[in-house]
């Protein structure tokens, strides 16, 4: 059993300790990963002109995210009414930006799929653009907020993590689009400025991550025990073996090693490695989440020393 | 209006579960959810050891967490602060669970309600209950909101045998509840979450 100090995870309600979070699952976390990736992939191909980079994020937005999301309501029939609080929550405002996203995201690339009579001209197309824009940029840093919302779980309450998922989105969008130009041909001239970019997003997100947990680390005990967790416990292999060494370090390396060689083999391993530690960052920051100890606040950390009465 | 809340003295709680068991009683509950339940911690070094206990239930805070998540309007805080769930309007989005520092929402998986504690069909007082619950929604501690409206206490406050439960009115400034936190520094669990309980403790 983990434990911090003498706390540890309870392995029931009835027990003291340190509590799991287990309502936000896999799914969620593929809805995160859906959205983020998407968006990013769209904003990068809606910058550089990319219409199959276009449509592809949109469709890992509105089909991949929402699917998942309508897979974990306990009654999705009545999803629509997620969008009835966009003052308070993050997750209505999130409804509202996937909406504008799904129908403003679609009118950028429809004249390359339905044709010139698509084509919005003027003030109306560029109003259009910024729309998608800001609602992609939305998505791609709303998880962050829906998640450091909660202060009830302490590792997640951190101001960092919305820039994190940000970042992350950013990342994932700029592999993707990497590897579909590598696939498709198309866009060539923007390959230079990508594999750019993707270097020092690689370098920022990991300066981010060991920001991320330095903080959590000097934060409260359930914030220190997730950091426990991840660097040397139950999620290391996760968080260590995937999200850093594979996801980051390989992909680093790797995306070096195909520029040297000028390899666009080498590009879907790219985009695998760090994909995967993407989707791992993710799951493994929802499974490691942790509700503090139950106990008066002046007993926490003291009261296993207090004499009996 | 009233201001509805609770005073828990744990130098008077057993840890007999008795308000666990009134709780479920009451509400009729599925196996596995305690609207109420006690935590038991084992505290000193041996030979001098002993036991403590921490009855939970919903804090009904008055900055409510799961109701600033709640993305439908599904959690709303009744005009005598009772924090409830409007079950037809809830979505099992499970934000509001996330949210809550507590641990004291419980949410009604697909096929919950299908069997009872025997494991088999319902008792017939299983099958009238669980009409209250709807699968893919969330629940929680109503503070007995429908004995509170007939002038009752929550069922947990009347079965105490030790009487570690108070319940009453924080609105009231010569109340009992008030009295009891003012005169033996009565606290409440994480205010670091600036969650604002209703529910306080009295030192054991």
């Amino acid at each position: 059993m983990a434990t911090h100090g003498e706390i540890a995870i309870a392995p029931h309600r009835f027990a003291y300790g340190y509590y799991r979070q287990v309502w936000w699952n896999w799914l969620i976390g593929t809805a995160f990963f859906c959205g983020g990736l998407g968006a990013g992939l769209f904003l990068v191909s809606l910058a550089t002109g990319e219409p199959v980079g276009m449509i592809a994020g949109w469709l890992l937005v509105t089909v991949g995210k929402n699917t998942a999301h309508l897979f974990f309501l306990g009654r999705p029939e009545r999803f629509w009414r997620a969008a009835m609080r966009p003052d308070r929550s993050w997750i209505a405002r999130g409804i509202w930006a996937t909406g504008f996203f799904a129908v403003a995201g679609f009118l950028c690339f429809a004249p390359h799929v339905l044709g010139p009579a698509w084509m919005l001209s003027g003030t109306a197309g560029a109003a259009v653009q910024w729309v998608a824009a800001i609602s992609a940029l939305f998505i791609m840093f709303y998880d962050g907020f829906v998640m450091n919302s909660s202060g009830a779980i302490p590792f997640w309450n951190s101001a960092l993590l919305p820039l994190l998922v940000l970042m992350y989105a950013s990342l994932g969008g700029t592999t993707l689009s990497l590897l579909l130009r590598a696939v498709t041909g198309g866009g060539q001239e923007h390959m230079a400025w990508l594999g750019l970019q993707e270097k020092w997003l690689l370098v920022g997100n990991a300066a981010l991550l060991g920001a991320y947990l330095y903080r959590m680390s000097r934060w409260q005990p359930a914030a220190r025990e997730t950091v426990r967790m991840l660097v040397r416990g139950r999620f290391a292999w996760a968080f260590v073996g995937l999200v850093l060494a594979i996801g980051l370090g390989a992909t680093l390396l790797l995306t070096f090693a195909a520029e040297r060689f000028r390899s666009e083999w080498l590009l879907p391993v790219v985009a695998a490695c760090e994909l995967t530690g993407d989707f791992t960052l993710l799951i493994v920051w929802l499974k490691s989440g942790l509700f503090s100890p139950q106990t008066a606040p002046h007993a926490l950390n003291t009261v296993s020393k207090q004499e009996p009465a | 209006m009233a201001r509805l809340g609770m005073v828990i003295d744990l130098k008077r709680c057993v840890g007999c579960n008795s308000c666990t068991l009134s709780c479920k009683q009451e509400n009729g509950t599925p196996a596995g959810m305690h609207f109420a339940r006690v935590v038991t911690r084992e505290v000193g070094e041996y030979p001098r050891t002993r036991r403590t206990f921490l009855p939970l239930l919903c804090n009904h805070c008055e900055d409510a967490p799961c109701e600033k998540a709640c993305p439908t309007g599904a959690t709303y805080i009744r005009a005598d602060g009772i924090v409830m769930v409007a079950k037809e309007k809830c979505i099992g989005c499970r934000a509001c669970a996330v949210s809550c520092p507590y641990m004291n929402r419980h949410f009604i998986e697909e096929g919950f309600l299908g069997h009872g504690y025997a494991g088999g069909e319902l008792s017939p007082f299983e099958a009238v209950k669980f009409g209250a619950f709807e699968e893919g929604t969330m629940s929680k501690c109503t503070l007995c909101a429908h004995r509170v409206d007939e002038g009752l206490e929550p069922a947990c406050v009347t079965t105490c045998p030790t009487e570690a439960r108070i319940f009453g009115d924080w609105d009231e400034p010569e109340g009992k509840l008030q009295k009891l936190v003012r005169e033996r520094n009565g606290w409440t669990l994480l205010p670091e979450c600036k969650t604002r309980p209703k529910v306080f403790y009295l030192d054991a």
